[in-house]
């Protein structure tokens, strides 16, 4: 389906990709193809942006990298699995090998700042947690990452008394708890404000490349994701239209990714929730 | 060059997606519509209603009146009654408190039996919500536990009450025992539905970092369902409280025995002290749990 020139103008250096997706292609039972030939490379220190109109397939991609959708078709490796064959308990190793960062937060509101990002410790900690207890090693890798975020301040309150943002932080430092080779966040800024959403990209990217991980980022905010992004991967109905480095891209060269999208266009809709519109 | 435009796709099928120009105007033909019928109907203020609806009111009125007749429902006789009843309150007055350190004796252990009955009770009934909430258990655990808790909701306590006493004897012990089951069947049903509400977010997030099923319910469900766990096993021991005192008359231990004696009796100045000291503390067990439901929620 799409075809290798797609994919040779990608690698911005020469190290192996940590996740390699060819020829994907995800469907729901019976329902049509949501993800209909993708193919998709990441490589270690870039922060690509993921495009594409409510229901073109950027949320099942994302799943598709760590188990969470099904895959009918092509090969998925990410971290060194194989999620095409994976063997019985490795779906856990692969999920603690990726950091996932959502776009409602997903935070356990009652929980502590710091107990929720200890929980992305989880895949390691020893029965010991059966009763609650982190190690001290834990919990001080946890603090410096609260550090990191820039609100160690709040590591004793509740989840739920801090803002979007400080939330989306405390997500981000969970993420990067579980010592992740890639990270993946769905739409991490749709529900914060513009200032906020830049704050927290510019994290993202800083992580990308202080910590020489890829970072793959879905976005519906073009301006966005042209700020922001290396790299900017671009789907529309499914198929992979547009792979290429940013700075050769501007709005018009992907306006393709929204012509025929059901006659609406939500690329400058900075605050859209877009979960129940998809896949009419 | 890495850009594909729709002319280009090698499918070909996009290649009729026309320009963004398009695209950007929209296409309203194309649109789902509103049936002009419907919207009609959806903007008149007052609306003739469904039929739906007119039929259902006569059945269930046909309902009421036939469940009226067959409980012999009977407006005469309530009237009637309300003179008995109008005496058998006056006779209750004055209560006498020559017993009272009997009745104290006697509501301390109903209240320790609603305690371990509370305790013992919220404890199994959480580990059999966690196979009967759908979102922890495996199919094959949830129908088999969802059954048993419906086998055991739909028996009284006081069954329960009758079964124990006759194993275990008479006493506090079978009364306990028997709150403990009946409790399953009905807090354990609350607790799995507590569960299955929580929001699915956090608990998708501990999946995604790799942890264990338990973990998973330890960090993402627990916590959550947490204020309503707790707010449901005060209910629970405020209706135990209540209960003790019923199973008591099967001789289940508690105030209850005390309370028939009474009765049985015409101790009417004792049954009513018996009686007072129930409501104080049935009163004084719900302000308590009032308040300690404020605090956690």
């Amino acid at each position: 389906m799409t075809t290798a020139t797609t994919l040779s103008s990608a690698p911005p250096s020469t190290t192996l990709p940590l996740a390699t997706v060819r020829g994907l292609r995800v469907a729901y039972g019976d329902r049509p193809l949501v993800l209909d030939g993708v193919d998709l490379d990441l490589f270690p220190g870039e922060l690509v942006a993921l495009l594409g109109a409510s229901g073109s397939g950027k949320s099942t991609l994302m799943k598709a990298l760590t188990g969470f959708a099904p895959v009918n078709e092509g090969s998925v490796r990410v971290a060194g699995y194989d999620l095409t064959n994976l063997r019985h308990g490795q779906l856990r190793g692969l999920r603690a090998s990726v950091g996932q960062v959502f776009q409602q937060f997903n935070l356990v509101g009652r929980l502590s700042v710091l107990t929720n990002v200890l929980t992305g410790a989880l895949h390691d900690a020893g029965p010991v947690n059966l009763v609650g207890g982190f190690s001290a090693a834990h919990r001080r890798r946890a603090l410096e990452l609260l550090d990191r975020v820039g609100i160690a301040h709040k590591a004793n309150e509740q989840a739920r008394s801090l803002s979007g943002g400080q939330q989306q932080r405390v997500a981000i430092a969970r993420a990067l708890m579980q010592q992740p080779r890639i990270v993946l966040a769905d739409e991490p800024v749709a529900s914060l404000d513009p200032k906020m959403s830049h704050a927290v990209l510019d994290l993202l990217h800083d992580i990308a490349r202080q910590d020489g991980i890829p970072v793959l980022v879905s976005l519906h905010v073009l301006p966005l994701a042209l700020e922001h992004s290396d790299r900017i991967v671009g789907l529309r109905h499914g198929e992979m239209l547009v792979s290429a480095p940013t700075r050769e891209l501007d709005a018009e060269k992907l306006d393709v990714l929204y012509a025929d999208v059901d006659g609406h266009d939500d690329r400058f809709d900075e605050e859209g929730d877009h979960r129940g519109a998809a896949l009419a | 060059m890495a850009l594909l435009s729709p002319e280009t796709t090698p499918d070909g099928t996009t290649g009729t997606a026309g320009s963004p120009e398009t695209a950007r105007r929209g296409r309203p033909a194309e649109r789902p519509q509103l049936d002009p019928r419907e919207r009609e109907r959806l903007e008149r203020a007052f609306s003739v209603p469904r039929a739906r609806f007119l039929l259902g009111v006569p059945v269930a009125a046909i309902l009421l009146v036939w469940s009226f007749v067959g409980a012999e429902f009977d407006f005469a006789k309530l009237g009637e009654g309300a003179a008995n009843m109008g005496e058998f309150l006056s006779r209750m007055f004055p209560p006498t408190w020559d017993k009272l350190d009997v009745i104290v004796e006697l509501l301390v252990e109903t209240l320790q039996m609603a305690i371990v009955g509370t305790v013992l009770g919220a404890v199994l009934s959480l580990i059999v919500a966690f196979g009967a909430a759908s979102n922890i258990a495996p199919r094959w655990l949830y129908y088999p536990t969802r059954w048993v808790m419906n086998v055991i909701r739909s028996l009284p306590d006081l069954v329960f009450a009758l079964m124990f006493v006759s194993a275990v004897g008479l006493g506090p012990f079978a009364g306990i025992l028997a709150m403990t089951v009946g409790s399953i069947g009905s807090i354990g049903k609350v607790f799995a539905e507590a569960m299955e509400a929580v929001d699915d977010g956090p608990v998708t997030a501990m999946q995604a970092v790799g942890s264990s099923r338990r973990q998973v319910v330890q960090y993402g469900v627990l916590p959550q369902a947490g204020p309503m766990l707790v707010s449901d096993t005060l209910l629970l021991f405020e209706g135990n409280v209540r209960g003790a005192t019923i199973l008591g008359m099967v001789g289940a231990g508690g105030i209850g025995l005390e309370l028939t004696t009474a009765m049985k009796m015409y101790d009417y100045g004792h049954l009513s002290a018996i009686v007072i000291c129930i409501i104080v503390l049935v009163t004084v067990i719900d302000q308590a749990s009032a308040v300690i439901r404020r605090k956690i929620t």
